[in-house]
């Protein structure tokens, strides 16, 4: 434990010491909350304050750029330089590499999140959460089953470069579509139809609830541990070094 | 050399590795055509051979990275293959180009190796013996070449490892880099970690091998110590009697 501890502070250093992650991490996130609410917090269609819908929907945001975008990168960087070939010839397994990496990613979006939350807080009048354990189920769950699939491409793709095309491909048509960019109730229903097929809808979808009191939903939680099992499965079979 | 006085004893010491006939082919090239050495504990042990020789897939499937199509492997008593897991919490090794991400410094790249085993050595320790410490904070990326060779054999005895693996260590080094990463080579046997070293230089190879196996084509061509190894082939230096035992089955 104390060694996957050291491995995972490591490699959280080396996230936040590259300049773009962090900044898509936590400074891009605050951005978007700038420009969401630029307009005034006015209510969202159903009744919701909109500070109190985009708040959520952004962590959700910044945990799926951690997990979807910087993440393959990082492995499929480490592939195409050869640091796995160095840690290949360690008693480090594959799971083991995926935890240090979803940990490090993870804390890295804790982080974006609650400066987001922070902001919200102080700068825009957001409430708080309804249910602080459900929210933090449903973040989290959202974060290892986004992190699952950011698992499968990192597994596999052998270059840094290509896997931020393949992450960025997945990612934006995922936080357009399942209302982690913008606010489910202003998307059109063929547009959140399709969002809901996305595997980021049931986190936003999750959190959001927590969040504002609707109560988080058993089979939206129970789909995120259903994604996490199957693609993380399949990643640490095709995983290569 | 040492290599000459450490002969008669080696013969009697415990293998450390045991190779018999082992075969591997790459779709219809076979990279290995039934190479069988021994390596005792303690010693230097040289691979040397030209490019493409079947000295990577030697060590590979030595340490467990690759599965031998046939013939009998041993590495400290373990089948590298079956007892994986266990081999390398025993083994250290730095791979043919094989790196660290840019932005680690020297100080949290044998931490977080350090992490990785169950019974490490002190990384702090470490990292001062092989005079790291003033580079701790040193991104991977600045350090120099000499450095970099320098903290990947640190890397390589973080596990307290009793067999090490060295591919072509010394590749790239300019001739002050290479001197100084001998001296470090030398220290490893010191402590009594037996060196398994890839190389193709044969000055590398006559000053550190106690002795060594040529490779050709998939084939040990002679195992010697480098003076048994000169002597065989009536050359006047370990580099001659190379080009003539592998220009003798280029011809064959």
């Amino acid at each position: 434990m104390k060694g996957i501890c050291n491995v995972v502070a490591v490699e959280l250093r080396l996230t936040v010491r590259d300049p773009m992650s962090a900044f898509f991490a936590l400074a891009f996130p605050l951005i978007m909350l700038w420009v969401k609410l630029r307009g005034g917090n006015k209510p969202l269609p159903g009744g919701t304050p909109l500070v109190d819908a985009t708040v959520p929907m952004l962590t959700v945001f910044v945990v799926g750029l951690a997990t979807l975008v910087v993440l393959p990168a990082t492995l499929a960087q480490y592939r195409e330089r050869r640091v796995l070939k160095r840690l290949r010839v360690t008693p480090a397994s594959p799971a083991m590499l995926f935890g240090a990496q979803w940990a490090a990613h993870t804390l890295l979006a804790v982080l974006g999140s609650a400066l987001l939350i922070l902001v919200g807080l102080v700068g825009y009048g957001l409430s708080g959460p309804a249910s602080l354990p459900g929210v933090l189920l449903a973040w989290l769950l959202g974060a290892l089953s986004l992190g699952s699939i950011g698992f499968l491409l990192g597994a596999v793709i052998p270059t840094g470069r290509a896997a931020t095309v393949v992450g960025l491909g997945v990612f934006f048509p995922m936080v357009f579509l399942s209302g982690a960019m913008i606010p489910r109730e202003s998307l059109s229903g063929s547009m959140r139809a399709i969002g809901d097929l996305t595997p980021m809808a049931p986190a936003v979808q999750a959190v959001r609830d927590g969040w504002t009191g609707g109560g988080v939903s058993p089979l939206t939680l129970g789909v995120m541990v259903a994604i996490s099992i199957v693609a993380g499965g399949v990643a640490l079979r095709t995983f290569r070094w | 050399m040492s290599g000459f006085s450490r002969v008669g004893d080696s013969r009697t010491m415990t293998a450390i590795i045991e190779i018999n006939d082992l075969r591997k082919s790459y779709r219809s090239n076979a990279a290995l055509d039934g190479v069988s050495l021994r390596v005792e504990q303690g010693e230097i042990f040289g691979i040397a051979g030209p490019n493409g020789a079947g000295k990577t897939t030697l060590v590979e499937c030595a340490s467990g990275l690759r599965r031998p199509d046939g013939g009998t492997l041993r590495v400290l008593g373990l089948d590298p293959e079956g007892d994986r897991r266990r081999l390398l919490q025993r083994i250290g090794a730095q791979l043919q180009e094989a790196a660290l991400p840019d932005a680690v410094k020297v100080g949290e790249a044998l931490r977080m190796y350090a992490a990785l085993y169950d019974r490490p050595s002190d990384w702090r320790a470490l990292m001062d013996e092989w005079g790291l410490a003033d580079r701790k904070s040193v991104r991977f990326a600045n350090l120099s070449g000499g450095w970099k060779q320098r903290l990947f054999i640190a890397l390589a005895l973080v596990g307290n490892p009793e067999l090490v693996f060295l591919d072509e260590l010394t590749t790239g080094l300019d001739p002050a880099a290479r001197r100084t990463t001998w001296g470090l080579i030398r220290d490893i046997r010191r402590r009594g970690v037996t060196v398994v070293l890839v190389t193709h230089f044969m000055d590398e190879a006559e000053a550190l091998c106690d002795r060594l196996a040529v490779i050709d084509r998939g084939h040990v061509v002679a195992e010697g110590t480098p003076v048994e190894l000169i002597a065989k082939t009536g050359a006047d230096s370990l580099e001659n009697a190379y080009l003539t035992l592998t220009e003798r089955t280029e011809a064959a």
